[in-house]
């Protein structure tokens, strides 16, 4: 085993924490917090939806639902958990899917042998790959079709990349591709993606360091190493006009949705990129907020944030348009507010208040041991776990110089892409 | 690594009741009990202003909601910007909450801005202002979001249950209708706030990092004001148990139906509560729970299913939700009958009931894993008079009950005759 970073913990807010990796490739991060009972397991593989093809879209994320359905030797992956005390939960993004529990200390070793299982290999059967297709589809009528809106983000998204797979959401690009996934595609996604080398396994809590490696080396060690072979992904091609979509739905109230192109998630532009979006949205005084609801009274609510995606992701701004406000007029005055920005550097008391906030929204996240763990493999992620202790810093050296030439490198017209939800009723 | 080592699970045992000491309770000046938990290594405090001011104690339909989000909408010194604009300087995530019987501010901060922050708590909450023209705007914004709402399987389901359950006229039962929104005064709020939002009616849960300033502070601040009177709680009968027919309710194209079902309960004050926890979380409380196992995982009808117990201060509920492909609906809803009738007429077996023992200690563990989460999980017993002995008494059934026991509670609590049915689907 390589150790390859060691951050010892010298101040009461520094996050202590060592990197190793094994001979077969996986990457594991060990942070020790005694003041815990427990211990918070993270195992994230790089296998998002970007790696699939557009005709059959879904797999990625049906895949993370079959990696409860039994591994080589266990049967079921949630009983023995459960007796153990843990409790776990997953998500699929567009880059990652990403497996994460808590435990009661004194039974680690219940969560190795059950993640260890899987990485050597999940158990897909006929009848599991069924219902969970199943399950999957139900999952995609609630949150995507059954909701009122909820299908905006698969438009924007559709409309805004032309070749790059962020052109689907996770989910998948449409119902219909879940039902015609069958187990080899399934089997080609795990040959691929589920491999130690393509994953971090990040463990944080009541465990001392050199025995947290001793039994990840104890239950990984052994696992086959060989390379997965990804899928290439294309790069977008940059958006050289304005795009413009609108839609007509059975909803109750008009909604305007604009998303830029951003940078990816590990360029020195993203941190500005962040701080400007929460100059425009970050709690009751973002600009947004009270120009366009508490004092034009344009919007009922409006929101914006960026997709933090590892590669080139979106700055979105979506708003909700009050009653009686023509559509029209409600774009005009989302976009002065967003011209603003590139015509003005911020106020320098804006800039303070955006730093503080990432300031104490990192801090009060690392409280619990659990987004500790989540917040190490994403920095991991992003390149360099120790960003978790660094990050506030760079976030302060920024300056409102810097926001206005970013604003104006990536909030241009020919950069944003609009979609018009409009009301059938209104 | 043996292969024959990783078909058996490693050694897991039983989680212990983490130690709970204190908690510190004292009482300000005027008589506002604070209740103090101190602990962690991070920096920050969470405090949480807790006022007997819910729904219940409102003559007007959504005055206490209104009161409730109107507090950083000015204050006699400051206006709405001034108010929001300092809580984002200094990073604080406040979070303004109204529930059918309590309602205030629950607020993180870094350690070091107190003095600050207890200051702006203290305008909000005491000296708001209540502008009439950002009152018809955030009625304006509600009846929006009402829309919405209506809109979701899943909210009118909502209504329809809570309304059957408690009748239409008690405040747990009361539906919103779009005429409220136009019925409510300026002076109703002014009203409801002098009257609900006075030391008398307050208590303070305060967690995390506290340094000796902010205890200082928090009594210089919130001591000295005058106590004010007890806002006496009215009670309210519930409606006669009657069996009351299946209450269905079309909503046009939908992709699924949404199925409610449930009763009113006992609630935390109750000595057979802690044993009712147990029942609920073997029939769908938990990932492996029957309703689950059952309707998700064998059968795929849904993306999730879910019962629980809560309480309220003058009554419990029990409630079985879940959001099911359309076709599966009867299905579904008599599978779920199916699991019900199980409960009280077939033992469970002693495997299964480890499960739910083992899982739900470990969730005891996580309950009060870090100052924030123990803060949450002491609010929610201190809200019914109950102390950190409720989770004890809570503990010891986890591990006594027998199946037997739980047969009898079945018998007792989960009569059908008492049960709502709620369809809203095509």
């Amino acid at each position: 085993m390589l150790s390859v970073q060691v951050w010892r913990s010298t101040s009461s807010e520094m996050i202590g924490f060592e990197k190793k990796v094994l001979e077969n490739g996986l990457k594991v991060i060990v942070h020790e917090d005694r003041q815990t009972p427990l211990v918070a397991m993270n195992v994230v593989y790089n296998a998002g939806s970007k790696y699939e093809n557009e005709g059959l879209t879904g797999i990625a994320h049906l895949m993370e639902h079959l990696m409860f359905a039994g591994s080589m030797n266990i049967p079921d992956y949630d009983t023995p958990l459960q007796m153990a005390g843990g409790d776990n939960n997953a998500y699929t993004n567009n880059d990652v899917a990403d497996f994460y529990l808590t435990i009661p200390a004194e039974n680690i070793e219940t969560a190795l042998w059950l993640e260890s299982d899987r990485m050597i290999k999940p158990k897909v059967t006929r009848r599991s790959l069924e219902i969970q297709k199943k399950v999957v589809s139900e999952e995609f009528s609630q949150r995507y079709l059954n909701q009122p809106y909820g299908d905006a983000m698969h438009l924007l998204r559709k409309e805004a990349y032309i070749v790059h797979p962020y052109r689907w959401p996770a989910i998948g690009m449409e119902l219909s591709h879940i039902d015609r996934i069958e187990l080899n595609d399934i089997s080609d996604f795990i040959r691929r993606h589920y491999t130690p080398s393509n994953a971090i396994l990040t463990l944080a809590g009541n465990i001392e360091t050199p025995m947290a490696f001793d039994l990840v080396d104890k239950w990984f060690g052994d696992i086959n190493g060989l390379p997965g072979n990804k899928n290439p992904v294309m790069p977008e091609p940059v958006q050289q006009k304005a795009r413009r979509i609108s839609v007509e739905r059975d909803v109750p109230s008009c909604m305007i949705y604009k998303a830029w192109h951003a940078c990816a998630r590990n360029e020195d532009d993203f941190r500005v990129l962040d701080l400007m979006t929460d100059i425009l949205s970050g709690g009751e005084s973002g600009r947004l907020y009270e120009i366009l609801v508490r004092e034009k009274k344009i919007f009922s609510e409006i929101n914006a944030y960026l997709t933090g995606d590892l590669e080139p992701g979106l700055i979105v701004c979506y708003g909700k348009v009050m009653d009686g406000i023509v559509l029209e007029k409600a774009e005009e005055e989302l976009q002065a507010v967003i011209r603003r920005l590139t015509v003005n550097e911020p106020r320098e008391n804006e800039m303070e208040k955006v730093k503080n906030r990432f300031e104490s929204t990192t801090r009060m996240s690392n409280i619990s041991v659990l987004s500790k763990v989540l917040n190490l493999s994403g920095y991991e992620l992003a390149g360099d776990a120790n960003l978790i202790n660094r990050e506030t810093e760079r976030y302060f050296e920024i300056t409102s110089g810097q926001v206005l030439k970013t604003a104006r490198e990536y909030l241009m017209d020919e950069n944003c892409t609009t979609l018009l939800y409009r009301s059938a009723n209104r | 690594m043996k292969p024959s080592e990783r078909k058996i699970q490693p050694p897991a045992m039983i989680a212990r009741m983490p130690e709970l000491a204190g908690p510190d309770i004292t009482f300000l000046p005027n008589g506002v009990p604070v209740c103090k938990i101190a602990s962690g290594k991070e920096d920050i405090i969470r405090a949480d202003f807790i006022f007997r001011a819910g729904q219940v104690f409102e003559k007007n339909h959504l005055t206490s909601s209104c009161v409730n989000m109107m507090l950083n909408e000015g204050s006699e010194d400051m206006t709405a910007e001034e108010v929001n604009r300092r809580l984002d300087f200094f990073g604080a995530v406040p979070n303004f909450f109204t529930e059918k019987d309590v309602a205030g501010l629950s607020i993180a901060f870094l350690s070091k801005h107190s003095r600050k922050i207890f200051g702006l708590c203290h305008d909000m909450l005491f000296k708001p202002v209540f502008p009439d023209e950002e009152l018809r705007s955030l009625l304006k914004k509600r009846l929006q979001w009402h829309d919405v709402r209506q809109e979701r399987v899943q909210s009118v389901a909502n209504d329809l249950y809570f309304e059957s359950v408690f009748g239409s006229s008690h405040p747990y039962g009361r539906v919103t209708h779009r005429e409220d929104f136009s019925l409510l005064r300026r002076e109703n709020l002014v009203e409801f706030h002098k009257r609900h939002y006075s030391p008398a009616n307050l208590s303070i849960v305060i967690a995390g990092n506290i340094t000796r300033e902010a205890e200082e502070c928090l009594a210089s601040v919130f001591g000295t004001l005058k106590a004010g009177r007890i806002s006496p709680a009215q009670e309210f009968s519930l409606p006669a148990y009657s069996s009351l027919p299946r209450i269905e309710k079309h909503k046009e194209g939908a992709l699924q139906s949404a199925i409610r079902i449930g009763s009113a309960t006992i609630n935390k004050r109750n000595s057979d509560y802690p044993g009712l926890k147990v029942v609920d979380t073997l029939l769908g409380g938990y990932f492996g729970s029957r309703l689950m196992k059952n309707i998700r995982e064998d059968k795929g009808y849904t993306y999730g299913i879910h019962s629980s117990v809560s309480s309220y201060d003058q009554s419990g509920y029990m409630l079985i939700s879940t959001e099911v492909g359309s076709g599966y609906t009867e299905k579904a809803v008599s599978e779920i009958h199916h699991e019900i009738n199980r409960l009280a007429t077939e033992p469970v077996g002693i495997k299964e009931l480890d499960i739910v023992r083992n899982f739900m200690m470990g969730e005891l563990v996580r309950m009060f894993d870090g100052p924030f989460a123990t803060a949450e999980s002491f609010r929610s017993a201190w809200e019914f008079g109950l102390g950190y002995d409720y989770f004890k008494k809570l503990a010891a059934r986890i591990v006594s009950i027998t199946p037997d026991e739980i047969m009898h509670l079945a018998k007792t609590y989960y009569k059908q005759e008492y049960f709502v049915e709620v369809v809203v689907g095509p």
